[in-house]
């Protein structure tokens, strides 16, 4: 036996992992999406469409709409704010930037559900910011933040930030910085520097961090159902309540699959867009 | 070797990465693959998603010894925990709580084969339960305090003989305030879009409390099955929808933190609101004109109890006089036991809004029943449409 075939036997426990733990229960979801409710509730596994047919009733469009539009302005927001972060810590972070970047990490330990009652503590009526405007004689009354789409933007920006800065600070690590002194010799101003050569050469970390933070925000639910309001439902919590609350595991489930479809298109084009990338660099 | 395999290695090789275009199938395989899905979901066609349960155990009379720890699931809030302490101290047996937000997801997860030794569905889920062989017989004899339960529960329509079930608290739905922050309520369930409170009211997250509450102001049945008339208490909902704040069944907490100025409450939660503040009169309830849907919560075995005669032991325990009399002073619902009736009378003393009239529970077309599989569908539909 050759080295290298010794090595390949190191693929199967990972690919039998993959295989019990994701492609069964995603074939049992599409299966499931196929299926019908019997008269106990129970979900049974079929082939019919007539769950697909809902999925595409008027009423769900808004749900979906909201959704990719939240997750549209939560990747915005993380880029807004990420990116300074991550360029200060990648530039001038020096000898603390490994301490900085960890310091952004580890409040993520936490799990993603505590952090955002911790923003339910915060945000609430009754809660810290309010108490402390309303002691400081800012407002009479406290102001409703929580059961807002603000909060839910908020907690979503929160939540999944992270995914943003890390890409971006890999990528602004990596630039050569020696480009954007060509910049300035060229006397570009800073901004034009900014525009014309960081910002493509960087590129590639903008895409990741888009494309990280957009996939789980569309389908989140924990920020709508705890920090939001009547208004806020997005697809996540329509396909949680089909599981949890009206039985209806097939039609979750054409949801679920719905939306995997919807998701994988934007992940094809953001694969081929980094494919391409790479090639250029090559 | 296969075609695919090498298009597979040479462009790994190639890029040093993996692309979409990697995935290169012919069409040979894809037709396999696709045929191999479709053969499998035939396959499993027709077979329900959970794994059958071992109902073995169906037919066993449940006997009161202490055969084990005691998981207990339950709505929050709900149990005085000094109750559950001391009877883990009297038997040597660990007393933990799970809770569940609806019922819909305590059956699901029952059903996904969740080891809990104790529950408490409403009526129409008992009856459900027992149709499906997911919870367990005892012989209500050998529940010696159940001798002081009100001869309704005797033989309710949802159990009759009591077999497999004993009730724990019955409630009514109806309105909670903040008195200091609402005016003009009229017991009318047309309260629930009360303008003095726009944007700060909440609705029970249940689907049947929801529509119900609709039905009952448009004057139709509580539990109607009729298209046209569910029609129009979707759009009553979606009106009333423009003034709430969030759909929930945390009242006390909601209450309390002062997120609610007035929300749809069952009974008894105004009550463990009040005992949560310095000034009980904050909170007011009330009861609507149009209709007070009642019910009753019950104990119950699961089928997949590890411990099913520490839980009987419990359900006895619960069912003591003094025992009653505590729970119902600290959840504030009725209990219909010696002990849980006189702590309730003196709750009632102070709030008379909160009492429930055992004769409206004979009346059964005032309590949540959907019997009809379809009904139950259009209703989950109608809710989900509603919260979208």
């Amino acid at each position: 036996m050759n080295a290298s075939r010794f090595w390949n036997w190191f693929v199967y426990p990972g690919a039998l992992w993959i295989a019990l733990l994701f492609a069964v229960p995603l074939f049992l979801v599409l299966a499931l999406s196929f299926g019908h409710v019997d008269d106990l509730g129970r979900g049974v596994y079929g082939f019919q469409l007539t769950n697909y047919a809902d999925v595409f009733n008027a009423t769900y469009v808004p749900v979906l709409l909201r959704s990719v539009g939240y997750a549209l302005i939560t990747v915005i927001l993380c880029l807004g704010i990420g990116y300074p972060a991550a360029y200060f810590i990648a530039r001038f972070g020096g000898k603390y930037r490994y301490a900085l970047v960890a310091a952004l990490v580890i409040p993520f330990f936490v799990n993603y559900l505590v952090r955002t009652y911790a923003w339910v503590a915060l945000l609430a009526d009754e809660g810290l910011i309010n108490n402390a405007i309303v002691d400081l004689g800012l407002t009479q009354a406290p102001i409703q933040m929580i059961n807002t789409p603000f909060a839910v933007i908020g907690g979503l920006v929160y939540g999944y930030i992270i995914f943003m800065i890390l890409p971006l600070y890999v990528s602004i690590e990596r630039m050569d910085p020696s480009i954007v002194e060509a910049g300035k010799d060229l006397y570009g101003s800073p901004f034009q520097t900014f525009i014309h050569v960081t910002l493509p050469a960087t590129q590639p970390g903008i895409l990741a961090g888009s494309v990280l933070v957009f996939l789980p925000t569309v389908g989140d639910f924990v920020s709508a159902q705890l920090l939001g309001g009547p208004d806020t439902y997005m697809v996540g919590n329509l396909i949680q309540d089909q599981f949890f609350a009206a039985s209806d595991w097939p039609f979750g489930s054409a949801l679920t699959v719905v939306m995997m479809l919807f998701l994988a298109v934007w992940m094809v084009l953001y694969l081929r867009r980094a494919t391409r990338g790479e090639a250029e660099v090559l | 070797m296969p075609v695919g395999r090498v298009g597979w290695r040479t462009r790994f090789e190639g890029t040093g990465g993996a692309s979409v275009s990697d995935l290169k199938l012919n069409r040979k395989q894809l037709f396999a693959a696709g045929a191999g899905l479709a053969l499998a979901g035939y396959g499993i066609s027709g077979c329900t998603v959970e794994r059958p349960l071992d109902r073995s155990a169906a037919g066993d009379i449940v006997e009161p010894k202490i055969d084990g720890d005691l998981l207990i699931f339950n709505w929050a809030q709900y149990m005085d925990p000094a109750l559950k302490k001391e009877f883990g101290e009297k038997y040597g047996v660990k007393v933990s709580e799970v809770n569940f937000d609806n019922l819909e997801a305590m059956v699901t997860k029952l059903r996904a084969g969740g080891k809990y030794d104790l529950i408490f569905p409403s009526s129409e889920y008992v009856k459900r339960l027992k149709n499906e062989q997911l919870i367990r017989q005892f012989d209500r004899a050998e529940v010696p305090n159940a001798a002081t339960l009100s001869p309704y529960y005797d033989s309710p329509w949802y159990d009759p003989n009591s077999e497999f079930s004993l009730p724990y608290a019955y409630y009514t739905t109806g309105i909670a305030w903040r008195t200091d922050q609402v005016t003009g309520m009229t017991e009318s369930w047309n309260d629930m879009s009360n303008e003095s409170a726009f944007g700060r009211i909440f609705m029970l997250d249940d689907f049947q409390e929801g529509i119900g509450q609709a039905n009952l102001i448009n004057g139709f049945y509580l539990n109607t099955e009729k298209s046209d008339e569910l029609e129009v208490s979707k759009e009553t909902l979606l009106e009333q929808k423009k003034g709430l704040r969030g759909f929930s069944t945390n009242t006390a907490q909601n209450l309390v933190s002062g997120a609610a100025a007035i929300t749809q409450a069952w009974n008894g939660d105004v009550v463990n609101a009040r005992n949560q503040v310095d000034d009980p009169s904050m909170f007011a309830y009330e009861t609507c004109k149009e209709g007070v849907p009642v019910g009753t919560d019950s104990m119950a075995i699961p089928i997949t109890a590890k411990s099913p005669g520490t839980a009987l032991l419990f359900m006895n325990w619960m069912l003591k006089p003094e025992n009653a009399f505590r729970n119902v002073m600290w959840n504030g619902y009725p209990q219909p036991v010696a002990g849980g009736r006189e702590a309730f009378a003196k709750l009632v003393k102070d709030d008379p809004s909160i009492d429930v009239n055992l004769d409206e529970l004979s009346n059964t077309s005032m309590e949540f029943r959907l019997e009809n599989p379809d009904a139950r569908r259009e209703w989950t539909r109608l809710w989900t449409e509603v919260k979208a």
